[in-house]
């Protein structure tokens, strides 16, 4: 067997290499087709401070869809970056903003928050470990030592420091040469024909678990962190719900418990809150079941969000 | 444990590492161990299951020894196989047959594996029975046997009188086995992952909505799948024996690239799943008479063979139905129809030598074979009689436009890719036909081989599918 030990040593050392190799075509490919990953826009954002901060899930992604983003700033004057991700909850949004003021300032932070991110792990420590996530993430030091962290404090998996640090989800990115679109976004100009099984399927999907009030509490725990961490760097936090179709609102589990326990934590914090979720309902302002199209955003921003973007005051 | 998770590649690392620091003769109880813990690894309750079978065995072959009357031992014999293949019959048929019949169900499901090791339980009774093994080996053996981590959720069903003495001689690896063990078990993971998996969303999409499919989709369907669960279950079997020849174990060949065979008859008896065939042939066939009770005999032997295969099969992968059966029974079906013909043709072969011998005739053989059997997997695969039935009758209703349809259809980067690996695969097989792969990347200089494996392994980095999919046989 002492035969095969130099051969084998002397393979695995041209392996690695190849591997490195790899690794670093990969990096710079991602760098190229990079879009819409919260870090991504982290590491390729211009210099200098920003006016506000998004975080939260998918209807908060819809606001920096096609030149969405572009057309805020314009009408505003402020600079916005929209850090939400796909079925990302109030764990990773903290992961993101932390990333993010240990590079630059923000003075605002606007918090979209959706129910079913505070009811279950597969939104908060289980995200980390999204390939889908991972290959979309720029390699950095900083990020491989907080994820880290969150390994050994919060609970997520330690597998996704691996992947990460090996680069293995971004080498092995079958959608490699696309551009990092979320899927809704090409549909951001329809118009949604409602479907009660497709309503069905979205909703079992956002609660891969039954809404627990421990989950709960745990989540609320997050964004609570979320809003020290913002007056620690002298942001002010802002949080809204976005608008969704009624039938979409009544078929979510534990909306009504969630709503009472987030309106106490943020009166506690003395955090502005603004629920906009039944503001806007016909069909033609969605381009699936509870994701708000063109028309939709451009009329929930021109009556409900330009006003708190551009005013210190709370309500709209 | 997948073969195909990070899990695996730790547990195998320090598999190996304890395996070659003990001294010969402790290996056993820590490959024992160490399969348990393999087993037990996602569903503890699964190891319930494997032990209660192990103790029946174990019971059972003790009690053979001891037991001198005949009567007695056939007896015992009987026990042993009714608690065994009687708890798999009643694990994969009580719930549908109690569907069926209208009667309340009990939610019987058995772990992972149990079909395996259950035939693995069978053999080594009926060969404990025959006594064709020595009666020396301690109980610790027989549960490793049973046990044996890299075969238990798909085998190959090895048989005891080949692995009980690689066992007691010390489980010793050596340079050739390993590297050709790493070859084998690399070439395995290239197939699950690379090739298997590369076609699975292909073949789920258009057997999900075989209603909807359009006849060139399902034919596509037809034919990845036939590719897809040759490289799923193959790769399998490649890693199972590749890794145990890490350990100094020689399990038995499970594939012999069977889509070349020239016959229904070759692919079944000598290239496909040959483990079980061979189980079939010592422990179902011969025992019936095989060919030597009369031709009807014979044609029923044959026939009920392929059904008890078929109801075997159930629940790999695609639940229990009766597409199972009409499995079974079509394959029983074309090896009637060439033990029927085969001295029609013999005689034309005799008239006509220079056409046996011809290439042409060859190839055309194995394409036929290749055929019979994908229509045979339409029933493996599809979701009901109604859907196989359905695909096969939308493909004959358009076969004679199928070339100018496949010319219009707007086919993606995916399909490309997976008729390229299949190309690959085909191409690989070809060579290894003539002449084992391996032996010539032995011979291959030092650079071209080594740029062979990176190349495997660069594929399996770039283009494999590692989001742990199940191997199909292992789902039962």
């Amino acid at each position: 067997m002492r035969s095969l030990l130099k051969p084998a040593l002397l393979f695995v050392a041209v392996g690695l290499a190849i591997y490195a190799g790899l690794y670093y075509a990969a990096e710079r490919l991602m760098m190229r087709t990079g879009h819409a990953n919260p870090l991504f826009k982290i590491a390729t954002a211009r210099e200098g401070d920003v006016d506000w901060v998004i975080l939260g899930a998918s209807h908060a992604m819809t606001l920096d869809f096609a030149d969405f983003n572009a057309r805020m700033e314009r009408d505003t004057g402020l600079r916005i970056l929209n850090l939400a991700g796909p079925g990302t909850g109030p764990l990773y949004n903290r992961f993101v903003l932390e990333h993010l003021l240990g590079r630059r300032r923000t003075r605002n932070v606007l918090y979209v928050v959706d129910g079913f991110a505070f009811y279950s792990r597969a939104w908060n420590e289980e995200r980390f470990a999204d390939a889908k996530l991972l290959r979309r993430t720029p390699s950095e030091p900083a990020i491989a030592a907080r994820l880290w962290d969150y390994a050994r404090r919060e609970g997520v998996d330690p597998r996704a420091v691996l992947d990460y640090v090996s680069g293995f989800s971004k080498i092995n990115n079958r959608e490699r040469f696309k551009r990092d679109v979320w899927e809704g976004e090409a549909q951001f100009e329809r118009e949604v024909r409602r479907s009660a099984t497709a309503l069905k399927k979205r909703v079992a999907y956002l609660y891969p678990d039954a809404a627990s009030e421990a989950a709960l509490s745990r989540y609320l725990e997050e964004l609570a962190a979320i809003a020290a961490l913002a007056r620690r760097s002298g942001a002010r936090l802002v949080v809204v719900k976005m608008p969704v179709p009624a039938q979409f609102l009544g078929q979510l589990p534990g909306e009504a418990a969630f709503d009472a326990a987030l309106s106490r934590l943020l009166s506690a914090q003395q955090v502005c809150f603004a629920d906009f979720s039944a503001a806007l309902e016909a069909p033609r302002f969605y381009f699936d079941t509870d994701h708000l199209n063109r028309t939709g955003l451009t009329e929930f921003v021109n009556a409900g969000l330009k006003p708190i973007l551009l005013s210190r005051d709370c309500a709209p | 444990m997948l073969f195909t998770s990070l899990e695996f590649f730790v547990f195998l690392a320090f598999a190996l590492a304890l395996h070659a620091v003990l001294p010969a003769g402790k290996r056993w109880a820590w490959l024992l161990a160490a399969s348990y813990l393999f087993y037990g690894f996602l569903q503890p309750s699964n190891l319930l299951y494997l032990g209660a079978v192990t103790l029946v065995v174990v019971a059972c072959a003790r009690a053979l020894q001891r037991a001198a009357r005949a009567w007695a031992r056939r007896a015992l014999l009987a026990a042993g196989l009714a608690a065994v293949l009687g708890s798999l019959t009643a694990f994969k048929f009580y719930d549908f047959i109690a569907g069926e019949l209208s009667l309340p169900t009990l939610g019987l499901k058995a772990p992972a594996g149990y079909s395996f090791y259950a035939f693995s339980a069978a053999s080594y009774l009926i060969d404990a029975f025959h006594r064709r093994f020595p009666a020396a080996h301690g109980a610790g053996h027989a549960a490793l046997y049973l046990a044996w981590f890299p075969k238990i959720f798909a085998g190959p069903i090895e048989r005891a009188t080949s692995f009980l003495p690689q066992v007691s001689a010390g489980l010793r690896a050596d340079p050739v086995r390993v590297v050709l063990g790493l070859q084998l078990a690399g070439w395995g993971l290239f197939k699950k992952v690379v090739i298997a998996d590369n076609l699975a969303p292909i073949v789920d999409r258009s057997f999900a909505i075989a209603a909807f499919a359009s006849p060139i989709e399902l034919l596509v369907s037809v034919y990845f799948f036939a590719f897809q669960i040759y490289c799923d279950f193959s790769g399998y079997a490649d890693i199972a024996i590749g890794v145990s020849l890490l350990f100094g174990l020689q399990l038995m060949e499970n594939f012999r690239r069977p889509y070349l065979s020239r016959s229904t008859a070759e692919f079944w008896g000598e290239r496909w799943h040959i483990s079980l065939g061979r189980w079939f042939r010592d422990y179902l066939y011969i025992p019936l008479g095989g060919g030597r009770a009369g031709p009807l005999r014979q044609y029923a032997n044959l026939m009920l063979v392929f059904l008890v295969s078929g109801l075997w099969h159930a629940g790999l992968g695609y639940g229990v139905g009766w597409t199972f059966l009409v499995w079974g029974a079509l394959n029983g079906a074309y090896q009637w129809a060439g033990l029927a013909t085969r001295s029609f043709w013999r005689r034309v072969g005799d008239a006509l030598p220079r056409v046996r011998a011809s290439t042409a005739l060859a190839v055309l053989r194995v394409l036929l074979t290749f055929h019979l059997i994908a229509i045979s997997w339409v029933f493996f695969r599809a979701q009901s009689l109604g859907d196989a039935w359905l695909i096969l009758k939308k493909i004959g209703a358009r076969l004679a436009e199928m070339p100018a349809l496949l010319a219009k259809y707007p086919f993606t980067p995916d399909h490309y890719a997976g008729l390229a690996l299949i190309a690959l695969l085909v191409a690989v097989e070809i060579a290894d036909e003539r002449r084992s792969i391996f032996s010539r990347l032995a011979a291959a200089p030092a650079a071209l081989r080594w740029a062979v494996w990176y190349a495997a392994i660069a594929a399996m980095l770039l283009l494999g599918r590692w989001q742990a999919r199940e191997f199909i046989y292992m789902q039962f």
